[in-house]
């Protein structure tokens, strides 16, 4: 079964992480670099990303003819994707252990991140919305 | 550059959606799957993925001793990812395009537009 783990935060928190120390970023990217290489290690890694700073995120709509709309305003509380990692487990469980792993990235200080990591199920097929 | 175009709703969108009469959800799907044929003939698809509902959805932690601690309450108004294409184009504006194409598929839905980070 296939799952994803998103790391989400407000453009507060990608601020604040901004301007963590060097040796903590140091310490954290290594452990994202470590923990991917676990993740192939153990045959359960399907694909990973890092996605690019909320300041460059637009939300697009369709105008009337078709063309793109963009807007880069959204609310103070928006919670932005960073990053994911998909993986491919027996079970849940494997699922939420991997994740609790994600969760227990260095943060500033040296101190644990204990970071909320989404975890849900990734659509093999329409089949799974029941269609 | 690669852009990933996220689709995101809240619990009550996506109940909203599974209430569609049968014919319109067929409709909805053969529109995407016609977007996606059409990027990958164009060679700007790498990659897509539908989520499934909120109702499975979980945050995990983990404590000190590695131990996932599991939550499953979230609030009404968050926004769940239901799905992302990710997409290789020349710049943003084709990136947006192809959002705004798959947001008029989606009863005009908003697509978030999001570059990749570079390593």
């Amino acid at each position: 079964m296939k799952y994803i783990l998103m790391m989400t935060g407000k453009k507060s928190d990608f601020e604040g992480y901004a301007r963590w120390s060097k040796e903590d970023l140091q310490a954290n990217v290594a452990f994202m670099r470590a923990f991917s290489k676990e993740l192939k290690d153990s045959g359960v890694f399907v694909s990973t990303e890092g996605l690019g700073w909320p300041s460059e995120a637009k939300l697009v709509r369709a105008g009337k003819n078709g063309e793109p709309i963009t807007d880069g305003v959204f609310p103070e509380s928006k919670e932005f994707l960073a990053g994911y990692w998909i993986i491919d487990v027996e079970s849940p469980e494997q699922a939420y252990k991997i994740a609790a792993r994600a969760s227990q990235a260095p943060g500033a200080g040296g101190n644990l991140a204990n970071m909320p990591i989404e975890v849900r199920p990734v659509l093999s097929g329409h089949a799974d919305l029941g269609l | 550059m690669k852009y990933i175009l996220l689709m995101s709703g809240t619990k009550a969108g996506v109940e909203g959606y599974h209430a569609w009469p049968k014919q319109d959800i067929e409709a909805h799907m053969a529109v995407l799957h016609r977007i996606n044929k059409d990027l990958t003939e164009s060679g700007e698809f790498v990659a897509t993925q539908g989520l499934t509902g909120p109702g499975e959805a979980k945050v995990v932690r983990g404590e000190k001793n590695g131990v996932p601690v599991t939550d499953g309450i979230f609030p009404e108004s968050k926004e769940f990812l239901l799905g992302y294409w990710i997409v290789e184009v020349p710049n943003a504006e084709r990136a947006y395009a192809i959002a705004g194409r798959i947001s008029a598929a989606s009863l005009n839905m908003p697509i978030e537009v999001r570059q990749f980070a570079i390593h």
